[in-house]
C-alpha cells in the first residue's frame, strides 16, 4: 500500500468471521472511511464461482461453434462422385454394347433325316465364320441358333435365341409371291424379331433347285433370306457375310466414311433436329419456281420422321429463295451438252452470303439445322451437271456435306428450249418432280446418318437384293443407328458427368445449388439404367436422350 | 523477319494451384482418353469470333480492325451465321464522324468497310466480359436467338480475333472492366472439354499481346500476339480527314497478306507467320504453337479464315421409296391445287390467272393473235388493233345514225 500514499488509505476489510456465512459489508465496517467509491480489490484468489463462470461460457461457445459453422457454410449440395467414378470404372472395363442373337432357319427340299447334330454343326461353323470377320464396336456378343426344317421334320438347336419360329408356317413354295408380300409373310412368321428385349436377325435359307445360282434379299425387317442351291460351307459363309455387313454394320467396309465416326450423327443435344428445305431461285428474272412441299412432302416424309422418333425429334420446315446465285464457277462443254461442275468446285458451292438458309424460327439454341437445298439455275448456266472423277455425269446430280445437310441441282424442263419465252414466268414444280426430288432427298438423309443412300451399286459376290421400306429406314438400319446413337450418347454422358464431378472437388469453396445435385442424380441413373439396358440387349427404352440433362448442366 | 519462340512456359502459380491442376488434368486426361471420338472429329467448318473491346472516338482504328478481319473472312467464305462480330461502339453512326454510315481503314478512303452485308451480332453495351466468355463456352439463357451462339461443334476451327487496349495478362472491355489471361484460358479449357472446337486460332492485336495467352493449356490451341510483355503495339497512319488513327499496323499487315488470296488459295499459316516484320510493326509478333500438333506449314490458312466443306457424293436415290409409299391423291399438274393456292397467302391473281391461261387451248384465229402477239413487235400490233377497233367504232356509229 505504499504507491497509495497520500490517498486516505482504505482500511483493509476485516477478515471474514469464521462462521463464514454472512460476509459483512466492508463499507459499513469501516466507519473511517469517508465516501469512497471504488470497490475495495480483493485479497482472496477467484474461488469456483468465476471458474464456473468462465467455462459455462467456454462450454456453451464450444457446443454452439458446429451450429456456427454450419450456418456460415457454403451451400454445396452433394454429387455422387463415388457411383460416377464406379460407372465410369464400369463402362471403361466393359464398352457398352448390344448383345444380339442370330437365328438361321434353313429349309430343305430333301427330305433329310434332320438331327441335332446337324444343327450342332451348323451352329458351330456360323459361330466360326463370325470370329473370323471383323467385329462391330456396338454389337456385343451374338449368340447363334439354328432350326433346320424339311420334310423329315424340324429341330431347333439347343440354344435358346428363338425367335419365334414356328415350323411349318413357311415353304419354299411361297417364294414365288413375290419379294415384297414374301418379307410380309417372313415378318408375320417371325414375330417382330426380338426376345427377351434384345434384337434378334434372322437369316432364312431356302434351297431350290434354281439353276441360277443363288440370291439374297435383305428384308425391311429383321430378317433376309437366301434363296438356291446351296451346299452347307457356302450357305454358313453367306449368313455370316449378311449378318456381319449389313445387320451389324450397315454396308460400310472398314475405312469407308459412314456410320461409327462421330460426324454422322447429326443430332442437336436437345435431342432435336430441324429438317429445312429450300427452294433456290438463282436468276428469277429467267423463271420462277414455286413447289408444294406442305402437301406432298410432309406427307411423305411423315412416316420417316416417325420411324426416327426413338432417336431424334424431327421438325420440318421449307421456304423458298430467290436471288440466290452459286458462288462457283462452271464452264460449258460441248461434249456433254450443258454446263458442268467438277467435284473440285462442290465445296465452293454453296454462296453462303447470298443463300440466307437460316431462317428457322424453331430451332432453339441447342438443335441441329439440317439444310436440303434445291438449287434451279439461271438460263445461262442451265443445264447444270455435276461431273463425277472419272468423266460421267451424277444421276442425282447432288451431293451433301456431313453435319451441314445436302444440295440437288434441279434442271427445269424448258431449259434446253433456250428460248426467251419463258420470261419472269411463275411455275411450280410438278408432283411428279417433286417425288422424285424427295426421293433424293431420302438417299441424302440416310448418308448424312451415316448409310448408304442406296444398295444399288453394292458388290457382293452373290446378286443381293435389299428391299425399300416407306419410311426410309429399314428396322435393321434403326437398330444399327440406335445402338451408335445410345453408346455415343451414353460415353459423352459419362464424359460429362466425370468433368462436371472433377471441377466440382478440385474447387471446395464453389456453391453446388440443390437443382445441380438433382439433375446430377437423375442423368446417373439415366446412365445407368441406359448401361444396364445394354448390357441386356433391351434397346426399347429412351436411353438415346439421357443426355439432354447432363448437357444443360456443363 | 518475326522468329516465333516456343513459349515462356513459367508459370505464375502457386504450387498448390499446380497440383491441383495436375490432377485435373490427369483426370480429364483419362476422361479424354475414354472419348477418342474427339480426335477422330473431322473438319467440317470454320467460326470466327471477332471481338472489339474499346469505345469512344478514339478507338477509331480498334473498329476498323475488327470490321476489316469481318470482311476478309467474310470475303473468304464464312458465311455470317458463322460469324459472331462484336463491336463495343458504333462509329459509322458517331456524332464526330465526318463521313456519316462509313468507315474506313485506310486515309485514301477506297474501302468502305461499313457498306453492305454487316452484321452485328452484339453491339454496344452488350459487349462485356459475361457475355464474351458466355459466348465462349456457350452457356446462355435459354431466350437467347441462335444468331448470338457460337454453335461449333467438335469438328469446327474456330478463330477467335480480339483488339482494343491491354496490358500485362489482361484485356479492357469497355474502359469499365477487364478479361484476365487465367479467365481466357478457363473458357478455352472448358470449350475444350466440352468439344466445342477441334483447333482454335487466337489472334489478339492489343499492347502486350502475347501475355494474354500465356495461360492456355488445352491442346489444338494457336496463338498469335502483336507485341510481348513490354511492348506497345502502334496504330499504323493516322487520317487526317477523319482526325483518328484509322488502322494498326498488326492488323494493316495481315490484311495486306489477306488481300492478296481468294477462297481457292492455299498459303500456309507459317507464310502468315512470318510475313510479319518486327521493324514495320514496331513491336515483335510472338505466336505459340507448343499446344498446336500440325505443323504449320502444312495447314492452309482457309483453314481458319475461309471456309471448308466436306462434300461427298450421292450416289443414288433411295428409289423404290415412291412405290413402297402408296399415296391416293392423282398426281395433278395443277388444277383442283389453284384452290388451294387461293387460300394460301401466297398466291397472286395474276399468277392462277396466267396457270389458267396456260391451259386455255388455242384454237384458230385466236393462235394466229397470240403468235403475233408474242412476236416481234407487240406494241405496233396493239396500236393496229386499236386502230381497227376505232374504226369498226366509228362505222357502227355512222351506220346506226
Amino acid at each position: 500500500m505504499a504507491e497509495i500514499a497520500g490517498d486516505e488509505a482504505p482500511t483493509p476489510p476485516p477478515p471474514p468471521p469464521i462462521s463464514g456465512e454472512v460476509s459483512r459489508d466492508p463499507y459499513t465496517s469501516t466507519p473511517a472511511s469517508t465516501g469512497s467509491n471504488k470497490p475495495p480489490l480483493r485479497t482472496t484468489k477467484p474461488g469456483v464461482k468465476r471458474l464456473i463462470l468462465t467455462a459455462s461460457v467456454l462450454l456453451s461457445f464450444l457446443v454452439g461453434l458446429p451450429f456456427l459453422l454450419k450456418s456460415t457454410e457454403i451451400h454445396r449440395s452433394p454429387l455422387p462422385s463415388d457411383a460416377i467414378t464406379a460407372l465410369a470404372h464400369r463402362l471403361h472395363s466393359t464398352p457398352p454394347s448390344f448383345p444380339c442373337g442370330l437365328h438361321a432357319v434353313f429349309l430343305r427340299s430333301v427330305p433329310d433325316r434332320s438331327d441335332a447334330s446337324l444343327t450342332r454343326r451348323l451352329e458351330q461353323s456360323i459361330s466360326a465364320q463370325l470370329h473370323l470377320l471383323p467385329a462391330t464396336s456396338t454389337a456385343g456378343n451374338v449368340s447363334v441358333s439354328v432350326t433346320v426344317e424339311s420334310a423329315g421334320g424340324c429341330s431347333s438347336s439347343s440354344s435358346n435365341v428363338g425367335s419365334g419360329w414356328q415350323c411349318g408356317t413357311v415353304t419354299s413354295a411361297d417364294l414365288v409371291i413375290g419379294d415384297e408380300v414374301f418379307d410380309e409373310l417372313l415378318h408375320s412368321a417371325l414375330g417382330s424379331g426380338r426376345w427377351d428385349g434384345s434384337m434378334v436377325y434372322t437369316v432364312v435359307v431356302v434351297e431350290t433347285d434354281d439353276a441360277e445360282g443363288m440370291r439374297v434379299v435383305v428384308g425391311k425387317h429383321r430378317h433376309a433370306w437366301v434363296v438356291g442351291k446351296a451346299d452347307e460351307v457356302k450357305a454358313v459363309s453367306v449368313i455370316g457375310k449378311v449378318f456381319a455387313k449389313y445387320f451389324m454394320n450397315g454396308g460400310i467396309e472398314e475405312g469407308e466414311a459412314g456410320i461409327g465416326k462421330g460426324e454422322f450423327m447429326p443430332v442437336g443435344s436437345d435431342g432435336n433436329v430441324v429438317l429445312s428445305f429450300s427452294l433456290l431461285n438463282a436468276d428469277p428474272s429467267d423463271w420462277v419456281y414455286d413447289w408444294d412441299f406442305e402437301k406432298i412432302g410432309e406427307r411423305m416424309l411423315n412416316p420417316v420422321v416417325e420411324a426416327l422418333r426413338p432417336i431424334v425429334e424431327i421438325n420440318i420446315e421449307s421456304q423458298v429463295l430467290y436471288h440466290t446465285p452459286k458462288s462457283s464457277f462452271s464452264y460449258f462443254d460441248d461434249k456433254l451438252g450443258g454446263n458442268v461442275l467438277s467435284m473440285g468446285d462442290i465445296p465452293f458451292f454453296v454462296n453462303s452470303n447470298e443463300w440466307h438458309l437460316d431462317t428457322s424460327i424453331s430451332a432453339t439454341g441447342r438443335s441441329k439445322v439440317l439444310q436440303f437445298v434445291v438449287y434451279i439455275p439461271s438460263a445461262r448456266e442451265c443445264p447444270l451437271y455435276l461431273q463425277l472423277p472419272d468423266g460421267g455425269l451424277s444421276k442425282t446430280n447432288a451431293f451433301i456435306s456431313p453435319m451441314w445437310g445436302g444440295v440437288l441441282i434441279w434442271n427445269p424442263p424448258d431449259c434446253s428450249l433456250g428460248s426467251k419465252r419463258t420470261h419472269g414466268t411463275w411455275k411450280k414444280m410438278s408432283s411428279q418432280e417433286l417425288t422424285e426430288t424427295l426421293e433424293i432427298f431420302i438417299g441424302q438423309l440416310r448418308q448424312l446418318f451415316g448409310l448408304k443412300p442406296s444398295y444399288l451399286s453394292q458388290d457382293m459376290d452373290v446378286p443381293t437384293k435389299f428391299v425399300v421400306s416407306e419410311k426410309g429406314f429399314t428396322e435393321w438400319e434403326l437398330d444399327l443407328l440406335y445402338r451408335h446413337h445410345a453408346c455415343s450418347n451414353l460415353l459423352s454422358c459419362l464424359t460429362t458427368l466425370e468433368s462436371l464431378s472433377s471441377l466440382v472437388c478440385s474447387l471446395p469453396r464453389m456453391i453446388v445449388m440443390d437443382e445441380i445435385g438433382r439433375q446430377v442424380e437423375l442423368s446417373l441413373e439415366a446412365a445407368n439404367l441406359a448401361q444396364g439396358n445394354a448390357t441386356l440387349g433391351i434397346s426399347d427404352s429412351s436411353a438415346g436422350n439421357i443426355c439432354n440433362k447432363s448437357q444443360g448442366i456443363g | 523477319m518475326a522468329f516465333g519462340r516456343r513459349s515462356p512456359g513459367s508459370s505464375r502459380h502457386p504450387p498448390a494451384l499446380t497440383i491441383v491442376t495436375a490432377l485435373l488434368f490427369a483426370f480429364l486426361s483419362s476422361a479424354a482418353a475414354a472419348a477418342s471420338s474427339s480426335t477422330d472429329a473431322m473438319h467440317n467448318n470454320n467460326w470466327a469470333v471477332l471481338v472489339c473491346t474499346s469505345r469512344f472516338w478514339f478507338n477509331y482504328r480498334h473498329m476498323a480492325n475488327t470490321l476489316s478481319l469481318y470482311r476478309t473472312v467474310k470475303r473468304l467464305g464464312i458465311p455470317d451465321e458463322r460469324i459472331i462480330l462484336m463491336l463495343a461502339d458504333d462509329m459509322a453512326c458517331n456524332p464526330r464522324n465526318s463521313y456519316p454510315a462509313q468507315v474506313f481503314n485506310n486515309e485514301n478512303h477506297q474501302l468502305n468497310l461499313y457498306g453492305d452485308n454487316v452484321e452485328v451480332d452484339y453491339r454496344g453495351y452488350e459487349v462485356t466480359v459475361e457475355n464474351f466468355l458466355r459466348v465462349l463456352t456457350g452457356r446462355h439463357e435459354s431466350a437467347v436467338p441462335r444468331s448470338k451462339r457460337l454453335l461449333s461443334d467438335e469438328g469446327s476451327h474456330i478463330l477467335l480475333y480480339m483488339t482494343g487496349h491491354g496490358g500485362d495478362e489482361f484485356l479492357k472491355f469497355q474502359d469499365s472492366e477487364e478479361l484476365q489471361s487465367h479467365d481466357l484460358a478457363d473458357a478455352v479449357k472448358q470449350m475444350k472439354e466440352k468439344h466445342r472446337f477441334k483447333e482454335l486460332l487466337i489472334m489478339v492485336d492489343t499492347c502486350q499481346a502475347a501475355t494474354l495467352f500465356s495461360q492456355l493449356q488445352s491442346p489444338g490451341v494457336l496463338a498469335i500476339g502483336s507485341s510481348m510483355k513490354g511492348e506497345n503495339s502502334y496504330s499504323h497512319h493516322l487520317d487526317s480527314d477523319i482526325g483518328v488513327s484509322v488502322v494498326d499496323r498488326f492488323t494493316y499487315y495481315t490484311l495486306a497478306f489477306f488481300e492478296k488470296l481468294n477462297m481457292y488459295s492455299n498459303a500456309s499459316l507459317n507464310s502468315l507467320f512470318t510475313s510479319y516484320n518486327p521493324s514495320m510493326l514496331m513491336s515483335t509478333a510472338y505466336y505459340r504453337m507448343d499446344l498446336y500438333e500440325r505443323p504449320l506449314n502444312e495447314v492452309p490458312v482457309t483453314n481458319f479464315f475461309g471456309s471448308v466443306m466436306k462434300t461427298l457424293h450421292t450416289d443414288s436415290a433411295y428409289t423404290g421409296f415412291l412405290a413402297a409409299h402408296d399415296y391416293e391423291t392423282p398426281l395433278s399438274v395443277g388444277d383442283n391445287l389453284d384452290d388451294h393456292f387461293m387460300l394460301k397467302d401466297r398466291a397472286t391473281p395474276r399468277r392462277s390467272n396466267i396457270e389458267k391461261e396456260a391451259q386455255l387451248t388455242p384454237h384458230g384465229w385466236t393462235e394466229v393473235l397470240l403468235e403475233q402477239l408474242e412476236g416481234k413487235n407487240t406494241d405496233t400490233v396493239v396500236m393496229y388493233g386499236l386502230g381497227a377497233m376505232g374504226i369498226l367504232l366509228a362505222l357502227s356509229t355512222w351506220l346506226s345514225m
